[in-house]
């Protein structure tokens, strides 16, 4: 019953995600849309490749899919509303979320093709300017939590959440966040304007269905993850703990569509130096602030 | 639910997750046959087939962050667990941890002074 709900509530989300995203760029509002286009791409050919790695090639999209729905079911909606409260719950999102760079790198391999090889080397990049970015935050959240459980990640942030309490930590996790679901300004891998599609190029009818709504799943698993960590999760007042979950979870997805739609891409070589040289050393300093104030103010 | 039931729980998720995905193919090749065209699977480079073979070696032009990356990652490995117990062991935690850091800190430093942090 659980898991029904949870599997709803993220693929409803990614579907209201979709609606909201075509409303910005056609400005239309037409909840229909997302449907029929995948039901559209169920009836169109879906063309192998040449000379593909057929199993990288098939294996990728699926991956990426699993990937954000086993993140998702570590992640609390409610109290009792979780899929596994496992006791590794803030490290298992991690080692979930370390598979989207494979399935990536699969995607661009797989084809045979340039555009989609470049593609999934520069994600390889990418991970490395973003990863601990994700990784050294979601360590200050937890040492306030004594617990790597995200219940109790949720329940430490009764009276003050944590975006108040580590201001800095929220800000580089949400950037983060965005470089992971390689969405623009991070689109890299995928980057229209450069690489024809990248990654997603080779991909077509069915095989583009999935990979597209497993990269919109991702974007909710990760807005998911913000609220966790940072928005407190279900708290707050009057309604229900679910409802809670996924008005704070829709915001922080929308506002990630949102800044990508006002920024153009950013240079790989930039996003690197920047995470490096003030990324990094921010993020130490975030646990630095965090471990005093834990110590000074009770 | 105890550990085990939890990660069976997960690794049933996950099977159906590619069942379901399998399904959706399987429903997609039901719809009906394609026509088989020459040049159609040619890989998106403008239209002809690349003339290097695409599997081939890339200059990792980020080499240096990556051995950074390394360094760092695996000292992630340590924070999680420290993280856990850091309010219970307090002053002497923050100072360990600040100390192994520090000197983490320092090899940044030396590496962004021997260019790293460049393109190369």
């Amino acid at each position: 019953m659980t898991v029904a709900i949870v599997l709803l509530a993220l693929f409803g989300s990614a579907w209201l995600l979709a609606v909201i995203e075509g409303w910005m760029v056609t400005g239309r509002l037409s909840p229909a849309a997302p449907l029929f286009s995948g039901l559209a791409h169920l009836g169109r050919e879906s063309i192998l490749p040449r000379s593909p790695d057929r199993v990288f090639f098939e294996a990728a999209p699926v991956l990426l899919l699993v990937v954000a729905v086993l993140g998702m079911a570590v992640l609390p909606l409610a109290p009792d509303l979780i899929i596994a409260d496992l006791g590794t719950g803030a490290l298992f999102i991690n080692a979930a979320l370390a598979y989207v760079l494979v399935a990536v790198i699969m995607a661009g391999w797989g084809p045979d093709g340039a555009y989609a090889m470049i593609g999934g080397w520069r994600f390889l990049g990418q991970l490395i300017a973003y990863s601990m970015l994700i990784v050294m935050p979601i360590t200050a959240v937890a040492m306030r939590a004594e617990s790597l459980l995200n219940t109790a990640i949720v329940g430490s942030q009764a009276v003050l959440w944590n975006i108040v309490y580590q201001p800095l930590g929220f800000v580089l996790f949400f950037i983060a966040a965005m470089a992971l679901a390689f969405r623009a300004p991070f689109d890299l891998p995928t980057a229209e304007g450069e690489l024809g599609g990248g990654v997603d190029a080779e991909y077509t009818g069915v095989r583009l269905a999935v990979l597209r709504l497993a990269r919109l799943t991702l974007v909710v698993t990760l807005a998911s993850a913000t609220t966790v960590f940072y928005l407190g999760g279900w708290h707050g007042p009057l309604l229900p703990p679910w409802a809670w979950s996924l008005i704070k979870t829709l915001a922080v997805a929308v506002s990630m569509l949102l800044v990508g739609r006002y920024l153009p891409r950013i240079r790989e070589a930039d996003l690197m130096r920047w995470c490096w040289i003030l990324g990094i050393p921010l993020a130490l300093l975030n646990i630095i602030i965090v471990g005093l104030l834990i110590l000074v103010v009770p | 639910m105890n550990l085990l039931e939890q990660y069976g729980l997960l690794l049933a998720l996950t099977i159906s997750i590619a069942g379901t995905v399998f399904c959706l193919y399987g429903l997609a090749r039901a719809i009906g046959p394609t026509r088989q065209e020459p040049g159609k699977d040619v890989p998106a480079s403008s239209g002809v087939l690349s003339r290097d073979p695409v599997w081939g070696r890339y200059h990792a032009r980020y080499y240096g962050y990556a051995l950074l990356f390394l360094a760092f990652d695996m000292e992630m490995a340590f924070m999680y667990p420290w993280a856990v117990v850091y309010k219970e062991v307090g002053m002497v935690a923050l100072l360990d941890m600040g100390v192994f850091l520090a000197i983490l800190f320092l090899g940044l430093l030396y590496g962004w002074s021997q260019g790293a942090f460049r393109r190369q």
